[in-house]
This record gives C-alpha cells, structure tokens and sequence, in this order.
C-alpha cells in the first residue's frame, strides 16, 4: 500500500483539477462545483506545499553548506558567505514581515537588498555578455550549410534589433522581422505543440500511476 | 603560426577588453543612434492609451528577479510611467520572491513624487505556488489577504470592487521565466477571456511571438530595446533610450569578430586545399 496509497491520491487530486475547468454541475454530497472545490479547497494547499518547499530548499541549503563549513572542505570561505547572506536576508526581511510598521527596518533591508544583491545579480547576468561575444566568435564559423544559415540568421537578428542596423541597411529591421514572424514562429509553433502534447502524455502516466519517478523511493 | 591561424584563436581577454570598452564608450558619449518602433510596442502602447482612467485598474505581474532586472526593469518603469501620465490606476503583483522589490522600487519613488499608495497603486507582494497561484489569484484576487507592507488587501482603496481578475481594466506580465507568458495564458487569457500585453527578455522575445501573431497577446515589449521604444512613444527619454547606443556597439562587435574569424577560417581552409 506503501506505492498505492500515493498513486491514489494523484490520482484523485489529478482528476479533481481535470475536471474543475470543464464542468458546472455540482458534485454529489459535496453541493459544490469541482471550480469551487479547487480554487477554495485545493489551492491555497498548493501555495502552502510550495512556500514549504522553499523552506525545505533553505535548510536543504543550510545542511549542505553547513557540512562544507565544518569539515573546512574546498571553498569553505565561499559557503561561509553564503551561509551568512542567506540568515541576514532571511531573518532581516522575516523582522520585517511581523513588524510592518517599522519603517527604518524595511528601509535598513530595501537599501541591503537594492544597493548590494541588486547590483551583484546584474552584474552575474551582464557577464553573460562577454562569455556570449568570446562563444559567438568561436562557435559561428562557416563549416556547414547547417552552421551557414545559422551564422546568417544570427547576423541578420543582431543588426535588425539593434538601432545600429538600420543605419547600415535599411532593410536589417525588415529582415529581422520576417525571420521572426515566418520560420521563427513555424518553428516555436511546433516546440509549443510538441511538448504540449508531450506534457499531456507524460501527466496522463503520472495520474495513471505508470510514471512514479515523483513518489522517490527505491 | 601565420596571420590568419592566430585570428581564429584570439585571446578571449581582448574581446572581453573590446566589448567592455564598445559598452561603456556609448554610455558615457551617446551617439543618438535613431529607433523605430515596432509593431508589437504600438500595439501594447495603444491598448494602454484606450483604457480609461475613471474605472480600469491594470493589473501589472512582476515576474523577474534582480538578474534580469537590466533587460526588463525598464519595460516596467516605462509602462508605469504612461499609466501615471494618464491617471490610470494599477496593481503589482508577483509570483517570483524577488518580484515584490522590484515593485516597490518603482512605488517609492511614485510615492516620492507624490504619489498615494493603496489609492493610486499598490504592491500586493509574493504568492508562492507558480502556476497555480497565479490561477488562484485570477479566480480571487484576496487570496492574497495582506499586501506587501502589511495592509489588509481587502481594504485598499484600490482593491474595492475587484473580486476576479475580469475585473481588472487589463493585466501586463512582465517575464523573464517560469512561471511566466504561457502560465499566464494557460490559466487566465484562454480560459477566461482575459486581454493581455507582456514584456519579456530579449532571448525570450522569439517563443512569445506565436502568442502575438494567434492574438493572445495584445502587444510585447522585446527585452530593452521594447523598453526604449515605449519611452520614445511617451517622448519621454529614459534609461532604456542611453542604453541603445551600447546595444548597437555590442552588436557591431561581436558581428566584427565573427567575420573575423570566419574569414580567417576560410583562407586557412582554402590555403590548405591548395
């Protein structure tokens, strides 16, 4: 029972949110529509898994992170870091939350969170830039048809979406706008439709109980 | 090793070096580069400019976190700064943990200029639970039952009459991720009927298309040149606008280094044949 008992619930549950969407009589014994039941009954249960699991993800952190520290394994200074922004940020926004009319204390952690994780998070993305010029001038080279279209496809996008491209030749934006709106969007329609259909495939062996790599276990 | 074998093998710290001085050059000399607008920015300007400001509040999603802040922040302060222009009323809310400061950056400073908060704008804060909190929130708004600085949600000023997302004038989500776009037409534009405009990350711009084209979308901002463009269709110069210039110049960089290379690669391979 130790497998079926969750496959059931899936199951149930699954079948519950299936049909919310597309019924409007009332559920027997319940006098509620299956709409009602989900958004009232169901829902807030699937905030409330979710805010656990990122608590689970902190202390997840906190273990692993804290066994790195206290065998002093390599890196350790950076999971020191780590270990302490993440209770400064936690527990200050936390004081924040149960005090809300401490307005100093939300200032204390807006000027934290905009003068110092703000900047470092932009600053992480920004160097995608640079890897993304050194990775294109090596990666985009003439050695197939295949890798010819895409160097061409990519020349064009670039100079069409920048202002620069217009300058150069007028019809850059033009181009840009065609390769969007015709291969583009046939392509992106079928990743769309595939993993749709995918999607819809791999959650009908879940509720069915035939996928079970959710349930963990052996 | 001849000329064109050290082409193609040329040290990354020199493009990294060029591409930082082809960034910040712009920024510090603006060149003014001209910009057009495309059809996707008009769209979503124009479905703005016919909502009115006596009943339609927007809803506004925040759906990015510091990291994409650069692309996309703009987007937001632009689209902020035409409903404030034109007395519109909105709402901010996000289902990303990061969302809500980024909200409350841009209500600070509206509440610096004079701003009421609760009356002209409110920031309703975080739901955990992606998809399905977004769901929720669209079948009730005041699931969300304290906003981010501890009000009552039910007692904002704002939030008086709206008690389903039809209720809301129009809804703009501003995405750099998951849940994002299609969670958003997935349980709110299809199913209910809902319009909507998005802004999204520059490399995102190319799946969200389709969404434009079939009508599900209104209007899409593209990443920051989306952003300067709205600022140019408000006449109202902004960061975005400075940042085009460095765009360009980036653009025309790495452009040079592939040909570059490429040409390198080609006299080498022909010279080889020979």
């Amino acid at each position: 029972m130790r497998r079926e008992i969750p496959i059931l619930i899936t199951l149930i549950v699954g079948l519950v949110f299936l049909l919310g969407p597309i019924t409007s009589g009332n559920i027997p014994l319940l006098d509620m529509q299956f709409r009602d039941l989900v958004s009232r009954h169901l829902s807030p249960w699937t905030t409330i898994i979710a805010a656990f699991a990122l608590g689970l993800a902190s202390v997840n952190l906190l273990r692993i992170h804290g066994n790195v520290i206290s065998r002093q394994r390599s890196g350790w200074i950076y999971s020191v870091v780590l270990v302490v922004a993440m209770l400064f940020f936690g527990i200050t926004r936390t004081m924040v939350e149960l005090s809300p009319a401490n307005r100093e204390l939300a200032a204390f952690y807006n000027n934290f969170f905009n003068f110092l994780y703000n900047p470092l998070s932009g600053a992480m993305f920004a160097l995608l830039a640079f890897y993304i010029a050194s990775a294109a001038y090596r990666a985009f080279r003439l050695r197939s048809l295949e890798a010819s279209v895409l160097l061409v496809a990519a020349v064009i996008v670039m100079l069409g979406a920048a202002p620069i491209g217009a300058l150069i030749w007028d019809y850059f934006p033009a181009l840009q706008t065609w390769l969007l709106r015709v291969p583009n969007l046939a392509g992106q329609r079928a990743i769309i439709i595939g993993a749709a259909l995918g999607g819809f495939a791999t959650s009908l062996r879940i509720l069915l109980g035939l996928e079970r790599g959710h349930l963990g276990g052996e | 090793m001849n000329l064109f074998n050290k082409l193609q093998r040329i040290d990354p710290r020199i493009i990294y070096a060029l591409m930082f001085v082809a960034l910040s050059f712009p920024l510090l000399s603006p060149l003014g580069i001209p910009l057009s607008v495309s059809s996707m920015t008009r769209a979503m300007y124009e479905r703005i400019e016919a909502l009115d400001p006596a009943t339609d509040v927007v809803l506004l999603s925040f759906g990015y976190s510091p990291a994409a802040a650069a692309d996309i922040h703009p987007q937001a302060v632009a689209v902020v700064d035409h409903l404030t222009k034109r007395g519109i009323r909105w709402v901010g809310v996000s289902f990303w943990a990061e969302g809500p400061m980024m909200i409350e950056q841009i209500t600070s400073v509206l509440e610096a200029r004079g701003g009421r908060y609760g009356t002209d704008f409110a920031n309703l804060g975080f739901k955990a639970g992606a998809e399905n909190a977004i769901a929720a929130f669209a079948n009730n708004p005041l699931v969300i039952t304290t906003d981010f600085v501890g009000n009552r949600t039910a007692e904002l000023p704002i939030m008086q009459g709206i008690t389903h997302i039809r209720d809301f004038g129009y809804v703009i989500e501003f995405a750099s991720g998951d849940p994002g776009i299609p969670a958003w037409i997935r349980q709110v534009v299809d199913p209910m009927g809902v319009r909507m405009s998005a802004g999204a990350v520059t490399v995102s711009v190319p799946q969200f298309v389709p969404f434009v084209q079939s009508g599900q979308l209104d209007g899409l901002l593209a990443g920051l040149r989306g952003a300067a463009e709205y600022e140019l269709l408000l006449q109202a110069p902004g960061r975005a606008l400075a940042m085009m210039d460095a765009q360009s110049m980036g653009h025309l960089l790495i452009i040079a280094f592939i040909l570059i290379g490429n040409a390198a690669y080609l006299v080498t391979k022909f010279t080889k044949k020979d």
